[in-house]
This record gives structure tokens, C-alpha cells and sequence, in this order.
């Protein structure tokens, strides 16, 4: 069974366990893609399958998939973070302790050419939730639309801004 | 690179959980589930969805049974009701006691015997046609002669739709069999006594007029026994004509007064079928049932209105709070996003 699949009328509730099995990579990929960081993806996701299972008993399927569900909770969970790590640049900033932090190799992984990487790298944080989403997860515009609390013109705008910005930067790349 | 190529090498190259955390999230999945807290009880979106119109059928239904409980009214009195109305006297005087309408064999309620009453009575009468009314009015006054009373005006208009308006007078000692015999000319359509009494009245003008004669009767031994100067004399003298002027309009009061409690009035209209137009149907059922509907209806929607008018600055500045906090985490967001 595919926790994907069109929902009957009365949908039955998998199991935590099974959700947690099936969608682990999805939530993974979607994180690392946000925070081009593999140890804060890796923190968030355990973070978000934590309040996931919080959450659990009122997950309704017949009001969305797992994945979507997943995924909200995932990016809430990296929009906290996000704001923690404001924070923190911030105070030191004040305190002129910034200091540079070592860019971690291959962010997203093997098997992306040094352009993609760095095409995707220049992306915001926002560009590259999209790609993430629509692209490397392959959700239909609804349910990305219904993650980011969005409308789904408002991500087909999205999506085709980032892939021209990705597409500019790699042309320039190559060039 | 095109889009296709992009997508290809994109999901191609999909990041993989690494076993650390798959093995951390398996453990965080064998948990035992925590015992959710309180949450606010989430109303299911299709029952949200049903609760307007379900909430509107219960007021279409409460209003319905409502309405059919209300509308149970006896459909003759609804009709006498109806004839009444269009049969009304006008500009009568405040009644102390009024008899509706109906047969004359209702109207047992008569004068009170030993006091004075001002009686006076409506009666409507339908008769076949337009020759009937001539032969009604005529009964009428035979009638009203007979009972030892008079004609103070008589009206008679035939024709295709005949009418008769008369106005008559009779003894208050007679009023019942005067009633009962107009009443029994045709078939009554409407009739109202009234009875206002008098007594009070009488007994005020009866004490001043005691008080008036004793007085009078006080000045003149005066006058007759004493020795006065002439100014005083003069003044006494006034004094009794002015009382005397006074007890004779006192005198004529309690004339007029004993005049009206031994006669009373009454107003007879004799019509017939097509000069009284045809009587409205007393309403059935189901009219009585969607008026009385529509009336619950009406207050539910005023009561209505009331709780919007009492909720609606709070749920405008709810609603205001509720935007502004979103629009407020939608800029922070894609501020965050935007680095």
C-alpha cells in the first residue's frame, strides 16, 4: 500500500511506524534541501518525526496524505529552526563572534553534477523548498500548495522562477 | 541543461536518510505514543459544511411545528372573527361591558336591574334579498313599537343588493326581546352589546342636587327670619340665584340621565348576501399553520440578527487579530526563506 495513493472515502489510518518507514527519505530529502545542511537535516528530521508522533492521534486521513501531513509538520519544525539560527547570527553579530562555518561537502548528497550543486546552493532557502518539493519529491501542485499554505499558481510561479535561476546559474557555470 | 534533464538528474539524485537516522526514527516510531493533551474539539470540515443548512432546517422545522401547534384555532370562532371585524361599530363609546357576536341566544347578559344603564346594541342581519330587507325593516319597526319604543332614524335601500340601516329605541326593560326579535329577522352576521353605567353618575347628581336644595332652603329662612342690611341681603339673594340656576341644570342632568337608562339603543343593519360582499373563508389550516411559521420565523431571525449585531465587533476583531498574525508569519517566513 502507498501512503500516496488517492484516498477512498473512508480511508484507513496506517501506522505510525509505517508511515514513519515509508516517508523517512521524503522527509529527509525535503530538510536537507531547506537547510543545505545534512547534520541540521538529519537533527530536524528526528525533531519532526517526534512531533509527528505527538500529533499522531489527530492526523485525520480523509483531510490529507501522510506526506503532506509529514511535510507540513517538517516545515514548521525548519521555520523554527530557521528563526533560532536568526537569532543566534544575530547576538553574534553583537558580539563580533561571528566566525565562518565550514560549508559541508556535497550538501545534498552524491550524485548531483558540481553545477546542479552550486546552482542549487545560490537558490534561497524558499527556491529550493519548491524544487524539493515539485521536483525531487514529485508532489502535485495541490499538495505542495496545501504544505507551504499557498496557492498552486502561486507555486507554479514559485517553482518557475527557481528553475530559471537554476538554469541562469549553471548556463553561467558552464560558460 | 533543460527542465527534463534537470528533473532527471534531480530525482536521480534523491538524498537517502543515512542509517543513523533511519534507525533513530525507527525508535522514535516504537515509542509508545504519547497521551495527546487538551486540544480545542476540531469540528470535521463536512460537518462544518452541514452544520449552516442543518441549522437551517431545524429553524425551518421548529418554525413548522411551531406553527402547526399555534394555528390550532376553532375555524367558527376564526370566522365569526373575520365577520366581526367588517361589521364593527364605529366610534362607539368606551363600553364597561361589550357581548361579542353571536346567535341571540347568547346574548343572555342584560341590563342590571335597580341600577342605571346606558344600553346600547349592534346587530347585523343577513336576509335573502333585496325584498326581504324591505320586509326585515318594517318587522323591525313594528317590532320596536310594539315593545313600546321609537325610530330615531331609518335608512332602507333597495335594489339589486338592498341594504337597511335603522336606529331605534327601546326600553332597557325590553332590550333582550327587542335583541331577540331583530336577531331572529334574518341571519346574524354580527352583534355587540354594550352597557355602560350610570348609576354613578346619577347618585353624584342626586347628592349635589340634595346639597343644592339645602342650601337654597338655608338662605331663604335666612332671608325670611333674620334682619339684614341691604348689602347682605343683596348678596344672600345672588347667592340663592346662583344655586337655583345650578339645581335647575342639575335637575335637567338627572333627566337626561334617567332618559338614557330607560331607553336603550340600537342599531340594526339589514343586509343582504351580495350588499355585504362575500364573507371571507376562514383560513384553513395550512394558511393558519405558514402564518403562524412565518411568525416564528420572523423572531427567530430577529433573535438572529440580535447575536450578530452583539458578536460581530468581536468576531471583526478576531478576524482582524487572526489576519494580522497570519500576514505577520507569512512575511517572517519568506524573510527566513529568502536567505
Amino acid at each position: 500500500m502507498t501512503l500516496d495513493a488517492p484516498r477512498p472515502a473512508q480511508a484507513a489510518k496506517p501506522t505510525f511506524a509505517a508511515v514513519a518507514e515509508e516517508l523517512l527519505d521524503d522527509v529527509f530529502g525535503y530538510l536537507l534541501y531547506l537547510t543545505k545542511n545534512r547534520a541540521v537535516a538529519e537533527d530536524l528530521t528526528g525533531e519532526t518525526f517526534e512531533a509527528a508522533l505527538r500529533k499522531w492521534r489527530r492526523f485525520d486521513p480523509e483531510r490529507g496524505t501522510p506526506r503532506a501531513w509529514l511535510l507540513a509538520i517538517a516545515r514548521t519544525t525548519a521555520l523554527d529552526w530557521f528563526r533560532a539560527d536568526a537569532r543566534r547570527k544575530r547576538r553574534e553579530e553583537r558580539a563580533e563572534a561571528s566566525y565562518l562555518r565550514p560549508e559541508p561537502a556535497d550538501p545534498f548528497g552524491e550524485g548531483l553534477s558540481p553545477e546542479l550543486e552550486a546552482g542549487l546552493l545560490s537558490l534561497s532557502a524558499g527556491e529550493r523548498e519548491v524544487v524539493a518539493l515539485r521536483v525531487v519529491l514529485d508532489l502535485d501542485g495541490e499538495q505542495v500548495a496545501r504544505v507551504l499554505g499557498i496557492s498552486p499558481t502561486a507555486v507554479s510561479t514559485r517553482l518557475h522562477r527557481a528553475l530559471a535561476k537554476l538554469e541562469e546559474r549553471m548556463r553561467d557555470d558552464i560558460a | 541543461m533543460t527542465s527534463p534533464d534537470l528533473f532527471h538528474e534531480l530525482r536521480a539524485a534523491r538524498p537517502t536518510a543515512p542509517h543513523s537516522l533511519r534507525t533513530r526514527v525507527r525508535e522514535i516510531a516504537a515509542e509508545e505514543q504519547p497521551r495527546a493533551g487538551w486540544t480545542w474539539p476540531r469540528l470535521p470540515r463536512r460537518t462544518a459544511l452541514a452544520a449552516v443548512p442543518a441549522a437551517a432546517a431545524l429553524a425551518l422545522a421548529g418554525a413548522g411545528i411551531l406553527g402547526f401547534a399555534r394555528s390550532d384555532v376553532p375555524t367558527d370562532a376564526a370566522r365569526q372573527l373575520t365577520l366581526e371585524e367588517k361589521t364593527a361599530p364605529e366610534a362607539a363609546p368606551a363600553p364597561s361591558t361589550e357581548l361579542g357576536a353571536g346567535s341571540a341566544q347568547d346574548s343572555t347578559i342584560g341590563p342590571t336591574t335597580g341600577r342605571a344603564q346606558r344600553v346600547s346594541a349592534t346587530l347585523t342581519v343577513e336576509v335573502a334579498d333585496a325584498d326581504a330587507v324591505s320586509r326585515a325593516a318594517q318587522e323591525a319597526l313594528d317590532l320596536t313599537r310594539s315593545l313600546g319604543g321609537h325610530v330615531v332614524s331609518a335608512s332602507v335601500a333597495t335594489g339589486e343588493e338592498g341594504t337597511a340601516s335603522l336606529t331605534v329605541r327601546v326600553p332597557v326593560a325590553r332590550v333582550q326581546d327587542a335583541i331577540t326579535g331583530l336577531s331572529a329577522l334574518g341571519r346574524i352576521v354580527s352583534q355587540q352589546v354594550t352597557i355602560d353605567d350610570l348609576q354613578e353618575q346619577l347618585d353624584a347628581l342626586e347628592r349635589r342636587q340634595a346639597s343644592l336644595q339645602a342650601q337654597i332652603a338655608r338662605i331663604s329662612a335666612r332671608l325670611d327670619t333674620e334682619e339684614l342690611d341691604a348689602e347682605t341681603r343683596a348678596a344672600l339673594e345672588t347667592r340663592r340665584r346662583t344655586l337655583q340656576a345650578e339645581l335647575r341644570q342639575i335637575r335637567t342632568g338627572i333627566a337626561q340621565t334617567n332618559a338614557e337608562a330607560r331607553m336603550s339603543t340600537i342599531q340594526l343593519t339589514v343586509v343582504t348576501p351580495g350588499a355585504y360582499g362575500v364573507a371571507a373563508p376562514p383560513p384553513s389550516r395550512l394558511d393558519r399553520t405558514i402564518d403562524e411559521a412565518l411568525n416564528v420565523l420572523a423572531w427567530e431571525g430577529v433573535i438572529a440578527l440580535g447575536l450578530l449585531i452583539v458578536a460581530a465587533p468581536f468576531a471583526i476583531v478576531a478576524l482582524a487579530a487572526w489576519l494580522g498574525r497570519r500576514l505577520y508569519r507569512r512575511r517572517e517566513e519568506e524573510r527566513l526563506l529568502a536567505a
